[in-house]
């Protein structure tokens, strides 16, 4: 039997990590406190719910939750689609997965502004190369305007984040897949299950934990999502693609009002919460009669 | 407690007591160093600045530091500084639409002596607070204000004379953007910035102006739901007719890639863009863009002004420095040093210099161009009554909305964003 080692100072230890806990106080309770403060302050320092009422008749605002949900929704079953289709498809290959796990992570890997920088020059509709391949196999372009039209806007920044996210959703899921014990597999071929009921009823529950973990990361992501659309196309034409996080951001920085971009953060910080609580109860394994 | 644990912690205190007497000692050795930190625009007109504070620091003997900032971050990171109070900065470089913002509530000191009057008129208002009438907090740096740009050569293959009016320029996009005209050329009419925000406003303010509309009328209520305005902005519709596809999406860097690369005739631009037009590298347009004050229509027409501004925060530890280097940097000799390196004079004298004269062939029509420039509203709340105008001015250059609805939608924005900083 091992002697416990006394403490340098004392025996809780407590010393040790009141620093840590200071730290934690200073930079993730204190913000967080004051930015409760900012947003039911007014003008004058007067307490004030206006901050939250504004939200009700801003309709900039409400746009901007609109595209948020949209973007967030659409994006997420895209890239859950992809990600999981590539994962089974590279998982049941027999040679070159680390040649193909490592060529979709480039997407991944370079820094969103790049990202979207080149993309913003793809899509210009006449010098960009994605009009001027069309163009090449014959097709008309007149239409074709991307981040220039106000319904295609928005699809254009789902795709670059389709695009540069998929690799995290595939990478996670084949984590996923290859963690997953062959003997159940094994058992259920036995028993003279088909590709696509293993696939169901063994491959799909084993990976349920994965994948919720997964979506919940994407979906966090997505709601705050920013640079992209900051460079591609600034939150327009008009507000087509104008999101939440955008829209604090001017407010708080390019407006000054502090307040405001506060009451909107923690009304996205809640949007949040019950999008992701959401979630979790979808992904929640249904166990009823199974024992 | 064992005396091992004690000579650890006794370590540990003497340690923890020295950091604050070696952070003293280093602060005291600095504060005995003259210094100067400038926070400038990472661009051509912040690259000009930097370099003068370089000679300058050199022949004062003045340590400087300068922080180059890109514009959006530059406004915010002035703002922290002067609201704040942190002093951080010495010298700032600011955009004109950011002076009654930044300049209110004693943010920045007042220059100790006024500008000369070689510094051109509508660039020194816009130094003072109250606009024109109060006191001068800060030096016009760079003289910046929209220009019409468009391509002689077209314009003599077509027969048409310099655009005079927005009607004019309405009639030669119609002639130059013709289909087949001639064959294997794709040329639009015109292009513009319409993209949501300061792009669509900046294209549309000249247009706006000559229509004989505004922003805001006299009494700071919306007036950009006047029958002018809704006219011009129809007016600006019918242009986009003969613009690229997806012009609404257009930025400064779209625009001007169409003038470059021989696909449009005619656009509103900034005289920063004047150098890449002749730069045979860059342009396919070489000496073949001419230059134009801004058209007129019901009234005269008037550019938008852009005036990059030098001021020294309250804050500031080192004022003294701080306007030695400001009144050096914008003294003749310097403004025309800036010149060479890129930067629009804001001194007459430097624009009429005949040597500078005859190597910058717009230099004429730029000094005209800015002698009649136009500021943007005087107002704090600019930043957001732009962003909400613009999001309109976006709308219905996408075809999401008919322009008598979006400037109606538009000014009851505006109302509330007016109404809010009461």
């Amino acid at each position: 039997m091992t002697q416990r080692r006394p403490h340098l100072l004392g025996a809780s230890g407590l010393p040790w990590i009141l620093p840590a806990v200071a730290v934690l106080l200073a930079l993730s309770i204190y913000p967080l406190i004051y930015a409760v403060k900012v947003s039911l302050t007014g003008p004058g320092g007067a307490f004030t719910f206006a901050n939250f009422a504004r939200l009700a008749g801003d309709r900039v605002f409400a746009a901007a939750g609109v595209q948020t949900l949209v973007l967030t929704i659409a994006a997420l079953i895209i890239e859950f689609t992809l990600g999981l289709a590539l994962a089974l498809l590279i998982d049941s290959l027999a040679r070159a997965k680390s040649f193909f796990r490592a060529g979709l992570l480039i997407p991944m890997l370079l820094p969103p502004v790049v990202a979207a920088v080149a993309w913003r020059l793809i899509f210009n509709p006449q010098f960009g190369v994605l009009n001027g391949t069309l163009r090449e196999l014959g097709l008309n372009t007149a239409s074709l305007l991307w981040t220039g039209g106000d319904r295609s806007a928005l699809a254009s920044v789902i795709l670059v984040d389709v695009w540069e996210w998929t690799p995290f959703l595939f990478l996670l899921l084949s984590a996923g897949l290859q963690a997953i014990p062959p003997e159940p597999v094994e058992a259920a071929r036995i028993d003279g299950a088909g590709a696509w009921q293993i696939f169901r009823d063994v491959t799909l529950p084993l990976l349920r934990p994965v994948i919720l973990l997964a979506l919940l990361l994407r979906a966090m992501d997505l709601v705050r999502i920013f640079d992209q659309i900051f460079i591609l196309t600034q939150g327009g034409p008009g507000t087509a693609t104008e999101t939440v996080s955008l829209y604090i951001y001017r407010t708080a920085f390019r407006f000054s009002n502090f307040g405001y971009a506060a009451a909107m953060s923690f009304v996205l910080l809640a949007a949040t919460m019950v999008f992701a609580r959401g979630l979790a109860q979808i992904m929640r394994p249904r166990t009823a009669g199974v024992r | 407690m064992p005396r091992a644990r004690l000579f650890w912690l006794r370590v540990f205190c003497v340690r923890v007591g020295l950091l604050p007497v070696f952070c003293l000692l280093l602060s005291c050795n600095r504060a005995s160093e003259r210094s100067l930190t400038i926070a400038v625009n990472a661009g051509v007109e912040g690259t000009a600045l930097k370099m003068a504070a370089s000679e300058w620091g050199a022949a004062r003997g003045v340590r400087i530091e300068v922080v180059e900032l890109p514009y959006a971050n530059l406004f915010e990171k002035e703002q922290l500084d002067l609201t704040s109070r942190t002093g951080a900065y010495d010298v700032i470089m600011m955009d004109d639409p950011w002076f009654p913002r930044l300049g209110e509530e004693g943010n920045l000191t007042p220059l100790p002596r006024a500008p000369d009057a070689d510094f051109v008129a509508p660039c020194l208002d816009v130094c003072r607070n109250p606009y024109r009438t109060g006191k001068y907090y800060a030096l016009p740096y760079v003289g910046n204000s929209q220009l019409f740009f468009y391509r002689g050569d077209l314009f003599t293959r077509y027969n048409l004379a310099a655009p005079r009016t927005w009607d004019d320029v309405l009639a030669a996009a119609r002639k130059i953007g013709a289909p087949g005209n001639p064959p294997n050329e794709k040329m639009y009419g015109y292009v513009m910035r319409a993209a949501s925000g300061n792009a669509v406003v900046a294209d549309f303010m000249p247009l706006l102006w000559a229509f004989g509309g505004d922003v805001l009328d006299s009494a700071s209520k919306p007036a950009c739901d006047s029958p002018a305005a809704v006219d011009a902005l129809r007016f600006m519709l019918e242009l986009g007719k003969y613009s690229p596809p997806g012009y609404a999406g257009f930025n400064a860097d779209e625009v001007s890639a169409h003038l470059l690369e021989s696909t449009a005739a005619m656009s509103i631009n900034w005289p920063a863009w004047i150098a890449a037009m002749d730069d045979p590298a860059k342009s396919k347009v070489v000496g073949k863009i001419a230059f134009a004050p801004m058209p007129s229509q019901r009234v005269p027409g008037v550019g938008e002004l852009g005036t990059w501004l030098l001021a020294v925060p309250a804050a500031s530890r080192h004022a003294a420095d701080a306007f030695d280097f400001m009144f050096w940097a914008t003294d003749a000799p310097q403004m025309k040093q800036a010149a060479l390196r890129g930067n629009p004079p804001t001194r007459r004298s430097v624009f009429q210099s005949p040597d500078l004269a005859a190597k910058f062939r717009a230099f004429p029509v730029q000094l005209a161009s800015l002698e009649s420039s136009r500021p943007r509203p005087r107002t704090a709340q600019w930043n957001e009554i732009e962003n909400a105008f613009g999001i309109y001015l976006s709308k219905a250059n996408a075809s999401a909305m008919e322009p008598a609805a979006a400037m109606r939608d538009a000014a009851h924005d505006i109302a509330q964003i007016v109404n809010r900083g009461r």
